[in-house]
């Protein structure tokens, strides 16, 4: 997958009829094989971007943030990334005018050991959902698959689940890396960041560790769309994805197959209800 | 598996650590958070009605169900409570007309992702009572009183200084 | 004073730990979620001193914890009644393996801050019971620059015990100072390095040295840094920073805190946590005043404090040059790359 040359005509072409201000694409690191994040501000910069299957931080995230605010932005969106910047466009974060969006027909893009990642063999669709231009085939919808590590955690009891996540909150830092590569996660001021009120902690314990990415965890079901920028900023290697495919399945069995971003105007499953939603487990 | 709880005439072992028991006069502590129109007038209906129900309930009043934040539940859990009951109105009685059936989707979502960190799925009950059913929300107190002191003290993910 | 230097082999040195962790409190790397920690061990399977795989935090944690109790207080109707903590488990008598060369040298920067104005009786206390056991690093990483920071690899005391590789399989355990040699001595590995090892031990740093794809000439760095304070270099390479606060706690040098108490009715317990400087409300102040709300001068800040502030006040440099930063930001900045491109841009003032 190599659409090097395409986004590079693009940016150029962009910038030389003075449609945008900043091109947010990626580039190869100096020093190993990974590729980042890329803020394009001067045209003779294009020649450093880069799209192949080794693209994979999801780039709406920069939608988030100063140098991209109120300026006018080209951006390169695969599947997953496109479906966030749906929700951040319906949720009022993005003003659709100001964004001129490459949509890629992803075909999946690699892990750290090389293998195609996990979310990649699981995606529902690797085609941009929102675009103003779209590279590669579109190859459509896929059949919604639940997460393979999921089946495997469901199986076991009660104490073990719990050992294994007592285990992962341990080991959080709570240095909120999650939270910030999240493009879903834009508040100003998190709610968990609000130590005065003494409602969440900042002490950095295992129980702290707990109550904080429970709460990111829920505040963002129905609207993850698992592109793992979470999961792959976290040092501490945390599977985050556990949390949130949970909630992504209970949420598609559950309330009509609802998928987060995939439809023009959504807003996340909890913006919306129907009178035939469970609810044989309240009393 | 999930049901494998052990209940002895005086000992109560906790249902997420099964080593840990629970100490001779252990009582439960609830959390209780009703929504102001329906459940809260209905509590309250149950007691100028003077229906006994357990005393470990500690009752916090809402505006409506859907207020409730999935986090008020994990924080209560995290703290001293041993289980949750959030309680609202009856769906299409919403003094807010939608509020509950927003509500719903998140009660059902946050049930489950609690019971798949390592929550016996009974520590967080829902119920919907309205501001005529003093007798139910009685039944409903003792329903997850009982269900609660079967499944012992919560020890999981509890604040380091309790 | 010289201190003992033993020979052995990998069977020996595997022995070496088992004693050590069968003797000692014990912390050694060990995985989890596929990346290593220091952790408490009980025996040498848990863990792997000699990992080739950088631990994601340095060995800051047992000497800095991520959080730690400082007091006990009750409010209640008599009044504030403040009390000391439980004892700190991190302060008994204790051995680290696996230490690398730029973790320890780490912890040597951090001593200086740590008793500069305020001397931090955990922090001596913690060190003082603690021996560093070196791991065998015998080549630079990607993002290693440790031997470009004012930092003698060969001769430098940072560790207590080093062990180094020799030629032919040789593995040498060498003491740096006295509470090294006490351990080593303790073990029963006691058969003394020839007269060949100074020299070998000597070659493999020479090859270590060598193996260092990254270098900078680090006085001229601090030198031109001085002079670009106002440069817009520093908004240029900060542009892909997400502001999260991952390299200030895997900084092995890193240390700032934030203080907060937690109550449950009438019993609180004051916390001192991990903080960072790249957070955008760490200068938040009571009125609403934010300095450093933008990113650029967050950097700003970060950069001039590792590569000259801390020089300037207690004469070492505070970055190490470890690479943890570079490896473990979501978006792979690399604090070599950003001061060098900064410090070598034409100055070049900012508008505000």
């Amino acid at each position: 997958m190599n659409y090097t040359n395409q986004i590079q005509e693009i940016a150029t072409k962009l910038f030389a009829e003075g449609k945008i201000d900043v091109f947010v694409g990626y580039r190869q690191n100096l020093f190993d094989e990974n590729q980042v994040p890329c803020l394009v501000t001067d045209p003779a910069d294009i020649s450093k971007l880069v799209f192949t299957e080794k693209s994979v931080f999801n780039l709406s995230n920069y939608l988030k943030f100063e140098h991209t605010r109120n300026k006018r932005v080209g951006l390169v969106v695969k599947g997953c990334d496109s479906r966030a910047l749906n929700l951040m466009l319906t949720e009022s974060q993005v003003k659709r005018e100001n964004v001129y969006i490459v949509g890629i027909c992803c075909e999946g893009v690699l892990n750290e050991k090389g293998e195609k990642a996990q979310n990649c063999v699981e995606c529902v669709m690797p085609d941009a959902v929102v675009y103003d231009e779209l590279l590669g085939s579109p190859t459509g919808k896929r059949e919604y698959l639940v997460n393979a590590d999921i089946k495997e955690l469901a199986q076991k009891g009660l104490t073990e689940r719990a050992d294994y996540f007592e285990n992962v909150f341990e080991n959080c830092i709570r240095c909120n890396a999650c939270r910030h590569s999240c493009p879903l996660c834009y508040c100003a001021k998190c709610c968990i960041d609000q130590e005065t009120s003494s409602l969440f902690h900042g002490a950095n314990t295992s129980s702290s560790a707990m109550h904080a990415l429970m709460t990111w965890t829920l505040h963002l079901a129905g609207r993850c769309v698992d592109c793992r920028n979470c999961e792959k900023a976290c040092p501490s290697h945390l599977p985050l994805h556990l949390l949130h495919k949970q909630n992504e399945m209970v949420i598609y069995e559950n309330f009509q197959q609802h998928l987060a971003g995939m439809e023009k105007d959504d807003r996340g499953a909890f913006y919306k209800y129907s009178m035939s939603d469970p609810d044989d487990f309240i009393m | 598996m999930e049901t494998d709880v052990k209940v002895s005439n005086t000992q109560v072992v906790s249902a997420e650590n099964p080593d840990i028991q629970a100490h001779a006069d252990w009582q439960p502590v609830i959390m209780g958070i009703l929504c102001n129109w329906c459940s809260y007038a209905g509590s309250d209906l149950t007691g100028t009605s003077r229906i006994q129900y357990p005393p470990n309930i500690r009752i916090i009043r809402v505006p409506c169900s859907s207020r409730v934040d999935p986090w008020f539940i994990i924080k209560s859990l995290q703290t001293t409570a041993d289980g949750v009951l959030i309680s609202g109105c009856h769906p299409g009685d919403c003094h807010y007309i939608s509020g509950n059936y927003f509500a719903r989707r998140r009660f059902l979502v946050t049930k489950k992702l609690l019971n798949f960190i390592g929550y016996h799925e009974n520590r967080v009950q829902f119920s919907w009572v309205s501001a005529a059913e003093g007798p139910k929300f009685a039944k409903v107190v003792d329903k997850v009183t009982t269900d609660i002191k079967k499944l012992g003290p919560l020890h999981r993910f509890k604040k380091e200084n309790l | 004073m010289s201190f003992s230097i033993f020979e052995t082999d990998k069977a020996g040195l595997e022995k070496f730990y088992t004693e050590v962790i069968s003797k000692n409190e014990t912390y050694a790397p060990v995985e989890a979620f596929g990346k290593f920690d220091y952790k408490r061990v009980s025996s040498l399977s848990e863990c792997m001193p000699d990992s080739p795989i950088q631990t994601t935090m340095s060995v800051k944690p047992l000497f800095f914890p991520k959080s730690a109790k400082v007091m006990k207080f009750r409010e209640d109707s008599s009044g504030t009644t403040l009390s000391d903590t439980d004892q700190d488990h991190l302060a008994g008598k204790r051995v680290v393996l696996g230490v690398k060369h730029c973790d320890a040298r780490g912890l040597q920067v951090l001593d200086a801050v740590y008793k500069w104005d305020y001397i931090d009786l955990d922090y001596q206390k913690r060190r003082e019971n603690t021996i560093i056991v070196s791991t065998r690093c015998d080549k630079a990483d990607t993002n290693c620059f440790c031997t470009s920071l004012d930092y003698d690899v060969e001769n430098s005391d940072a560790h207590d015990v080093k062990i180094v590789n020799g030629l032919d399989g040789k593995i040498y355990i060498k003491a740096v100072t006295e509470k090294g040699d006490i351990l080593v001595k303790s073990s029963s590995i006691q058969h003394p390095a020839s007269a060949a090892a100074p020299e070998e031990i000597s070659k493999h740093y020479k090859s270590f040295e060598a193996s260092f794809r990254l270098k900078m000439n680090y006085t001229e760095i601090n030198e031109k840094l001085q002079k670009q304070f106002d440069s817009i270099a520093f908004e240029e390479v900060s542009k892909n920073c997400i502001s999260c606060n991952t390299c200030a706690f895997i900084c092995p040098t890193c240390h700032c805190f934030k203080i907060s108490d937690e109550k449950v009715r009438d019993n609180g317990v004051r916390y001192k946590s991990y903080d960072s400087c790249n957070n955008g409300y760490f200068t938040l102040m009571a009125g609403g005043h934010n300095p450093r709300s933008v990113k650029y001068r967050r950097w700003r800040q970060r950069s001039m404090h590792k590569f000259v502030y801390y020089k300037e006040r207690f004469g070492v440099n505070l970055c190490v040059g470890c690479g943890h930063c570079a490896i473990s930001c979501p978006v792979n900045i690399s604090i070599f790359d950003v001061v060098n491109h900064v410090a070598n841009s034409p100055a070049v003032l900012q508008n505000a």
